[in-house]
């Protein structure tokens, strides 16, 4: 460890700390652009310079590691006009897009400017501009503004330390410089998005989010992505009941700083809903029915079955699934199955450079597993569905893709099936019930992943229509069947019974949940699935 | 100093060939080294005083002396024959009149360092000069002056020749390195150095070409003699190459200290058309600008620096009275906005911006203001706000041509014609959502 | 007297393979160096040196050859100025217009050849024969004003002079 003074302040590190992260640890904040924890130090933009006492030259504190006894100034005369001459200097070629560029609100060039630059300029002369590349789709997820570059490298660096795709590079020299990929070919990488996350002003800017809101209008939610398995953190941006966007919040365990673009474009999807009032079918179509009907059908037909099935989901957080194997499997002793599929290959990095990896397409199968749920894959689960007559019970239309196939439409032909669903699927055209079913962002919850971590996605949104997340319909539905509840529930209520009960969630509390970034379950059950 | 060292072999005929390089005692040195200790080659260079020829002046035998002994890494030996500082061609003459020398030097250097592997990087255009090297390379593994067991001695180097492509910033020593590493021409954060993290992530030494050619010389009459040449502190004969507006511009070899004057004179037959001196470059364009006022300085490191510029390459450009200063440092300034490397802002942004202001200014559009923001740029481009000196290469001339000549700028804005509000250019805007598909 | 280039047309190198006897210089190449990354300068101007330019499919062939990402390779290649990235006439005329060159009048000598080809810096004579660049201080400045056609210095240059030259290499 190694002591120094900043600002006249002493602080302790840990030996080859940089001077950035050792100010920040005194309360400092040194300004950065080409600096980025997670990628290497290049020391150009030349914004972070600071004062050492004994050295006669101006240093840059992200490539400079503390030594004991060093003195540093972050605000001294000397480096507050080095300061302000490097900001004017991005600025001088800068475009004022600020009025319409999506970085305005989160832009490094427009909060250092406010805090360490001139007020005003002594450019006189014509911008440099780069033609063809203002407003260009540099690929399907990324567009590219190069006028507005300060030529940091981040999002090079990205391509090659972080995706290890290594398609972007620096064309040409000087200030003609210019970010581009091999022969002007598509910027396609399954994290190029993190690029434009990565870029501080709005050079790169992600395409579905173009023009879409202020980011100082938008609510960010914590929560955690539903993509994969890996559960990486994201930060949901919604405004006024509408998803804008996910960014990727960091947790150097799990996903660093990044998300893969599948992941992120999983925002979109959420504002789709076309289920949003319980329905029962009727003759040829379907009519309106109130939820208390609905339950209470439905529960009437599982009561008067000998062996009612229950397909639950992978999707559902562990209060939910806790839920149910209370309720349906240990209080009704009903036959409970969680699909589980095998999805594309997702890949992510964590804050350590560590690869993760998951072919598992639910965020939550490790849950299932340690709540002693039984996991079908498809075969299974349509054996499982085929080999019953009675009545079934869908707790989710979208638990599996092949629910969604003809299929599984057609085994509803002449049984009751009751699906709660957000949008149409085959099944849900076929259904005897459909009720709306809340989706992940409109309910806390919490997930476990498959890197062995629970962790906590806060509810973003307000039930849509009469929308009702899933641990609440179990509850309703156990009211209905005469299963005696101790008292009404909150996911941090069945949280914390869930952790009394459950071995994997032994020791954890919500509370500590919500300050730290996830928990690893608990040591005795991590072989469990 | 009367006759010439460096350029002994000028004029000669076959002047490269091995024999007459030999035949005027070449490779004896070499000889002579092998049987010494590289630590006694190194003391040998120190005792010279040798000053780096490349323009930082930095004393060779000392840099030699950083280069740790007790490392399993093998170590590099680099010839910068990437000569592009504008006024500066004395290490093309070198090539091309001696390879040979140059050859013994960069052989000295490596056996005084430890380097079984040396590399010449020669700039792009110097595609003859090149073959010429490679010629005298292959000349000298035939008679074991490099390669394997040379001389008998036991001690192995090979040679490269690695050519660059086009960008000055590649002179500058941990830009070349990247340039020989397969990389763009990006200087390095220094520390580490390159004797201690340099080619490879090994120990290496980056000399000059005429710093080497001197190496033979000092090892063959001693440091001693060498340091008896020149001045004190700015010891041995160097190359002195002159152009611009005089009467015989071309490479000439004095011994430091001889006053521009003498060299403009004497040796370069006087100014251009009898007319009359207006200023002058002392070491490539990097050097700050003199007035005709101080010809009289000695050029040495020490007097040059302290007549406020720099001895540098030794690259001397001439101006006579018929030179506008206004057009003289735009030009420089273009240079060194086109060389920029654009890793840093200050230098990225700053030299470009400069350029644009003197153009503007040159064209007749000075305004109010301009000179100030030349003097700001100027001060924040430089003095370790960059990476690499190429900042204090351009404001270098900014500051002196300002500070001799800063009259005709303040005469030049004062002319320019009002600046006439100029019509914005109507871009034609597509819709986002036909470039989009929103 | 200056060679003319040989520049191959765009579909020539759109994909380029190397072959035995490429290959064999590569390998050569590659001896020099212990790092393989470093030989990437050398193997473009071999390239260029054979086709007369660095096309995408060079570099694509380049990147693949020594395992570096082509993105890395057009990065590098688009740096150094020397590197063709379009397909050059037959005579490069790269013109010095530095300081040194310019005390010499070299302006001169541009505006002539401007005229005279009827092009401007960056193009190409209708004929294709003669491509005009302006490049920066050549190191010759002791014989200026210089012009590097091709390989070759050409110095202490005059309009008659120049004239005279393009004259032998048009009719070459």
């Amino acid at each position: 460890m190694v002591t120094l003074t900043i600002d006249g302040r002493e602080i302790t590190v840990a030996e080859g700390t940089n001077l950035v992260e050792a100010a920040a640890a005194a309360g400092v904040e040194v300004p950065t652009y080409c600096y980025h924890p997670g990628l290497t130090v290049v020391g150009q933009c030349r914004i972070c310079f600071v004062e050492v006492e004994g050295m006669p030259r101006l240093v840059t504190a992200c490539s400079t590691p503390v030594q004991p006894e060093m003195v540093v100034l972050t605000a001294s005369k000397r480096v507050r006009e080095a300061r302000a001459a490097v900001m004017e200097f991005l600025l001088e070629n800068h475009p004022l897009d600020c009025p319409v560029c999506d970085q305005a609100g989160e832009c490094g060039l427009q909060d250092y400017s406010v805090e360490h630059g001139l007020d005003s300029t002594h450019m006189v002369d014509e911008r440099r501009t780069n033609p063809g590349r203002e407003r260009h789709l540099i690929g399907p997820h990324v567009v590219q503004n190069q006028n507005r570059c300060i030529h940091c490298t981040r999002c090079i660096r990205f391509t090659t330390e972080i995706s290890e795709t290594a398609d972007l590079t620096m064309k040409s020299r000087g200030n003609h410089s210019y970010i581009d990929t091999f022969d002007g070919r598509p910027f396609d990488n399954p994290w190029s998005a993190c690029a434009a996350d990565v870029c501080p002003v709005g050079a790169l800017t992600v395409n579905e989010f173009r023009f879409r809101a202020r980011v100082w209008h938008l609510e960010e939610t914590r929560t955690i992505c539903p993509g994969c398995s890996i559960g990486c953190n994201v930060s949901l941006g919604h405004l006024n009941g509408v998803v804008h966007r996910f960014v990727p919040r960091e947790n150097a365990e799990v996903n660093g700083w990044w998300m893969c673009d599948y992941g992120r474009f999983l925002a979109e999807p959420l504002n789709d809903r076309t289920i949003d009032v319980p329905l029962e079918r009727f003759g040829d179509g379907e009519r309106r029915i109130s939820w208390d009907s609905a339950l209470a059908e439905v529960a009437r037909w599982l009561r008067e079955a000998p062996k009612p099935l229950v397909i639950a989901s992978a999707n559902m957080s562990n209060e939910a699934l806790f839920a149910v194997r209370r309720n349906l499997v240990e209080g009704a002793r009903m036959d409970v199955i969680v699909p589980v599929s095998e999805g594309e290959t997702r890949r992510i990095k964590n804050g350590r450079g560590a690869w993760f990896s998951s072919n598992d397409a639910h965020p939550n199968s490790t849950g299932a597993r340690h709540l002693g749920l039984a996991v079908a894959d498809a075969a299974n689960l349509e054996s499982y569905l085929r080999d019953g007559t009675g009545p079934v019970l869908v707790l989710d239309a979208h638990a599996h893709p092949w629910l969604a196939s003809e299929g599984a439409a057609a085994i509803s032909a002449d049984r009751q099936v009751a699906v709660l669903a957000r949008y149409r699927t085959p099944l849900v055209d076929a259904a005897s019930m459909v009720m709306p079913l809340a989706s992940w962002a409109e309910t806390d919850g919490t997930y476990t992943s498959s890197t062995g971590r629970v962790q906590l996605a806060h509810k973003a949104l307000q039930p849509v229509g009469q929308a009702r997340r899933a641990w609440e319909v179990v509850f309703h539905l156990a009211l209905e069947l005469g299963i005696e509840q101790e008292r009404a529930v909150t996911p941090r209520i069945l949280f914390a019974e869930m952790a009394a009960e459950v071995g994997a969630f032994s020791g954890m509390t919500w509370g500590r949940l919500m300050a730290e970034p996830g928990m690893p379950v608990h040591e005795e059950v991590v072989g469990v699935g | 100093m009367s006759d010439p060292i460096l350029l002994r072999a000028r004029g000669l005929k076959n002047s490269r060939s091995l024999s007459t390089y030999c035949r005027l005692g070449g490779y004896s040195a070499l000889e002579k080294a092998l049987s010494m200790t590289p630590a006694e080659v190194i003391e040998e260079v120190k005792a010279s005083g040798i000053r780096g020829r490349g323009g930082a002046g930095f004393p060779a035998g000392v840099k030699w002396g950083f280069v740790p002994r007790d490392t399993a890494k093998p170590k590099y030996m680099i010839c910068n024959a990437d000569e592009s500082e504008p006024g500066t061609f004395k290490d093309r003459e070198l090539i091309v009149v001696d390879p040979h020398m140059v050859l013994e030097g960069i052989a000295l250097a490596s056996y005084a360092i430890g380097a079984n592997t040396a590399y010449i990087y020669i700039r792009g255009e110097f595609v003859d000069e090149a073959q010429i090297l490679g010629k005298a390379i292959a000349e000298a593994r035939r008679k074991k002056y490099l390669g394997e067991d040379m001389l008998g001695s036991g001690y192995d180097l090979d040679v490269h020749i690695h050519r660059g492509a086009g960008a000055y910033i590649c002179g500058e020593e941990t830009a070349l390195i990247e340039s020989i590493e397969g990389k763009r021409g990006l200087p390095r954060l220094k520390p580490p150095f390159p004797a201690v993290v340099g080619l490879f992530g090994c120990p290496t030494v980056v000399n000059n070409v005429e710093t080497l050619a001197c190496v033979p010389h000092i090892l063959e009459r001693g440091g001693a003699w060498f340091a008896g040449i020149g001045t004190e502190r700015s010891t041995g004969p160097k190359l002195f190459c002159v152009s611009g507006h005089v009467e015989r511009p071309g490479v000439y070899e004095a011994p430091m200290g001889i006053t521009f004057r003498k060299i403009i004179e004497d040796l370069c037959g006087g100014m251009r058309g009898g007319r009359k001196l207006k200023a002058f470059i002392p070491g490539g364009s990097s050097a700050p600008v003199l007035p005709a006022d101080l010809i009289d300085t000695a050029a040495d490191f020490e007097s040059v620096a302290q007549a406020g510029s720099m001895l540098g390459s030794g690259g001397l450009i001439v101006m006579d009275e018929t030179v506008d200063m206004v057009w003289a440092l735009e030009n420089l300034l273009a240079f060194y906005a086109h060389e920029s490397c654009g890793q840093c802002t200050p230098c990225r942004e700053g030299s470009d911006w400069a350029v644009d202001i003197v153009r503007r200014i040159h064209r007749g559009q000075g305004r109010q203001g301009d000179i100030e923001t030349l003097h700001r740029i100027a001060r924040f481009a430089s003095q370790g706000m960059t990476i690499c000196p190429l900042g204090d290469a351009f404001c270098g001339p900014i500051s002196s041509f300002l500070e001799h000549f800063g009259h005709e700028f303040e005469e030049a804005i004062s002319k320019a014609s009002s600046m006439t509000a100029k019509a914005l250019p109507i871009l034609p805007v597509q819709s986002d959502r036909e470039l989009f598909g929103l | 007297m200056t060679s003319p280039l040989v520049v191959a047309s765009p579909d020539e190198v759109g994909d380029v393979t190397f072959d035995r006897s490429m290959d064999a210089q590569i390998r050569g190449i590659l001896k020099r160096y212990p790092n393989q990354d470093a030989a990437l300068l050398p193997v473009l101007w071999l390239c260029q040196d054979r086709w007369g330019w660095i096309s995408p499919g060079i570099m694509a062939a380049v990147g693949k050859r020594l395992d570096l990402a082509p993105a890395f390779v057009e990065g590098v290649a688009t740096f150094y100025t020397m590197y063709q990235r379009r397909p050059p006439g037959k005579y490069l005329l790269q013109v010095c217009t530095t300081l040194s060159c310019q005390l010499c009048d070299t302006s001169v000598l541009v505006d002539h050849l401007k005229q005279k080809l009827d092009i401007d810096f960056g193009e190409t004579s209708a004929d294709g024969l003669f491509t005009l660049v302006d490049v920066q201080c050549l190191g010759a400045c002791g014989e200026a004003p210089v012009i590097q056609i091709n390989s070759d210095y050409h110095t202490d240059l005059t309009v008659e002079k120049l004239d005279a030259l393009l004259e032998r290499l048009a009719g070459q």
